[in-house]
């Protein structure tokens, strides 16, 4: 068996919903260790991509791998405690309290006769430090704003303690302070030694945080590598059809979209 | 980092590598529900025509008591009173499965059609073939389990979320009611009146046999909902999630439908469509638990609302029995509209 050096990749993948081909011949390797973003226009491919790489959408021709093998060759469980997946819009059941589902991400790690360990216990209260719910733990998660709400599906997640983590649009319904919260985490755990993939729509955050960054268009891989590479006026162009120019960013000296701006707003 | 407080509430007993959780009120409304069952169930094995005192009751239990009543005892009162608790098991526990598999308050068996799909077998044997008692159980049986293939077949594959499967459910209990009418106009009046009673539902003259089947069918069931609870626990959160987490979602469901349709069958092929017990049972479980995980409480409330309408249906109306699908209807029905009145808020989590 060759071993391929990035822990999860698309390989040669025909990605689509019943008839509708999303995707065609599309190869995408998650490199090791590594903050991947992936950015792209709306409906191009990026959740689809997503869900390929967390086995809830199987290839109708080419693989998905885990560690070198077929992802859907292994047990759903040996998977669920090597990667884990926060999807786009998950529901929660009316009435479960934030605890009781946070609680949920520690599922692959118990049985029957395992229902609640030490190490359970810890883990959830980590995972509601380190978002900043704790406080929220007896309420009822329909009871939340949408920010306080993504955050507890983020712990969730975190709780199930895997190497690997998918994130659709973790900074979706946000507060700016918030959005930065769960990037500061993302990129703290990225630091810890994980890794990780994330579907952004901002580019000037994606840039500042990715160590490797995927643009996609149309089902497609248009360009990868790092930020300051990918982030260019020439691709974000040809990825968007968005005239900008590109400057430093004060802060962190990563790439700043600036849309140029149309006559009319030049008055 | 603190880690003081248990976020969940819930007492844990742990032994070296392994753990169980208990909630307290959990365990609490199982006990009270052992308790009321086993109240209910001397009372009414102590009451009727021929009536028994505690202490006579205790001797014929225990072989001590004179031949009367140790044959009204064994031979009369016990194998209904079995049959009672072990077919309102069943129902409650297929009806919990059926909600949690729906995610719908509304997903039990007789929405989704498998109650009508007994009385097609049921009605089927009596007004086709005029068919011996033993037959028609059968037949109704055979009735359920055929709807609940039916239902998994339409419903395989793709299945986002539980409203297909209720809707599906509905499709076919509508059809199989209009074969249900069919049935019963073509019948002679002798047919017919056997027809209705067995659509009513009742427990009268149930023997040892028939408690021994659907004690059987009852086990098989329970442990087959010990496998797959877990499972189905995930399955509350989205198929998506559930797959997340690492829960085999195709076969839970699979499993998790054959096994309610096995148990609706088991129960109403003994006992008719008792009805709302399916429907009701899981909700006032979930009211006495404050959460709607415990399958075991679910069971123990199905089975104390048949023996309550059963001791009911004997004590009867002006000294007259009742058939004891008459009780659960209204029981059921009662606290269904009291459910929709109540609820319009606010629900338990399902
Ligand atoms: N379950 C589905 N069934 C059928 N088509 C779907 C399904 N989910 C997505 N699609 C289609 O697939 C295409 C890609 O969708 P996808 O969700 O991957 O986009 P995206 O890049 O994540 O977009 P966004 O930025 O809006 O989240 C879209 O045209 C969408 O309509
Ligand atoms: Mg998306």
């Amino acid at each position: 068996m060759t071993v391929s050096p990035s822990p999860l990749a698309v390989e040669n993948a025909t990605l689509g919903y019943g008839r509708l081909a999303i995707s065609e011949g599309l190869t995408v390797d998650v490199p090791d260790g590594e903050f991947t973003v992936i950015i792209g226009p709306n409906a191009c491919g990026k959740s689809t991509l997503l869900k390929a790489l967390a086995r809830m959408l199987k290839p109708s021709a080419g693989r998905v791998l885990l560690d070198g093998r077929d992802i859907h060759s292994r047990s759903t469980r040996t998977v669920a405690r090597r990667l884990g997946l926060l999807p786009q819009s998950p529901i929660a059941p009316d009435g479960i309290t934030v605890a009781d589902l946070v609680a949920r991400g520690r599922y692959p790690h118990q049985g029957i006769l395992r229902q609640w360990s030490a190490r359970d216990e810890a883990v959830v209260a980590e995972a509601m430090e380190a978002t900043d719910i704790t406080d929220l733990a007896s309420r009822s998660v329909d009871e939340l704003s949408g920010g306080q709400r993504q955050r507890v599906w983020i712990a969730m997640v975190l709780a199930q303690q895997t190497p690997l983590l998918l994130l659709d649009e973790p900074t979706t319904y946000l507060d700016i302070t918030h959005q930065i919260e769960v990037l500061d985490l993302c990129a703290k755990l990225h630091r810890e030694g994980r890794t990780l993939v994330a579907v952004l729509h901002d580019l000037n955050q994606a840039a500042r945080y990715a160590t490797h960054l995927i643009a996609m268009r149309d089902g497609a891989v248009v360009a990868e590598g790092a930020p300051a590479d990918i982030v260019t006026d020439d691709i974000v162009e040809k990825v968007f059809d968005l005239p900008c120019r590109i400057i430093e960013d004060p802060e962190t000296a990563t790439p700043l979209v600036i849309p140029r701006a149309r006559p009319r707003d030049l008055g | 980092m603190s880690t003081a407080s248990t976020p969940v509430r819930a007492a844990v007993i742990r032994v070296g590598d392994y753990s169980v959780r208990l909630r307290g009120r959990t365990v609490a409304a199982v006990a009270g529900c052992v308790l009321a069952l086993v109240a209910v169930a001397s009372w009414s094995a102590s009451t009727g025509t021929f009536e028994l005192t505690p202490d006579r009751l205790w001797a014929a239990l225990t072989g001590s008591g004179t031949h009367a009543e140790e044959f009204i005892i064994w031979t009369v009162r016990l194998p209904r009173l079995a049959t009672a608790v072990c077919v309102g098991a069943c129902l409650g526990l297929a009806g919990a499965i059926f909600q949690t598999l729906t995610r719908n308050a509304l997903g039990s068996p007789d929405i989704l059609g498998l109650t009508q799909g007994a009385s097609v077998g049921a009605l089927g044997a009596i007004v086709i073939a005029g068919a011996s008692t033993t037959v028609v159980t059968g037949s109704a049986a055979a009735g359920a389990l055929g709807t609940g293939l039916v239902i998994y077949l339409l419903t395989r594959g793709s299945d986002p979320s539980g409203y297909r499967l209720v809707l599906v459910g509905i499709g076919v209990a509508a059809i199989l009611a209009g074969v249900n009418g069919y049935l019963l106009t073509r019948s002679d009046i002798v047919d017919a009146s056997r027809a209705v009673f067995w659509l009513t539902g009742d427990l009268a003259g149930r023997d040892w046999g028939q408690a021994a089947t659907v004690a059987a069918v009852l086990a098989a069931g329970g442990i087959a909902t010990l496998v797959i609870s877990r499972g189905l626990d995930a399955l509350r959160l989205g198929e998506v999630t559930a797959v997340g987490l690492g829960a085999g979602v195709g076969g839970v469901r699979a499993t998790a439908l054959v096994t309610a349709s096995i148990l609706t069958a088991g129960g109403v092929a003994v006992a008719g469509p008792l009805a709302f017990v399916a429907l009701a049972a899981p909700h006032i479980a979930a009211r006495l638990t404050g959460s709607s995980r415990s399958f075991l409480c679910a069971a123990l409330v199905g089975a104390l609302i048949v023996t309550v309408a059963d001791a009911a249906a004997v004590f009867g109306v002006g000294g007259r029995q009742l058939p004891t699908g008459v009780v659960t209807g209204v029981v059921g029905g009662v606290y269904l509209m009291w459910l929709l009145v109540t609820q319009r808020k606010k629900g338990v989590m399902p």
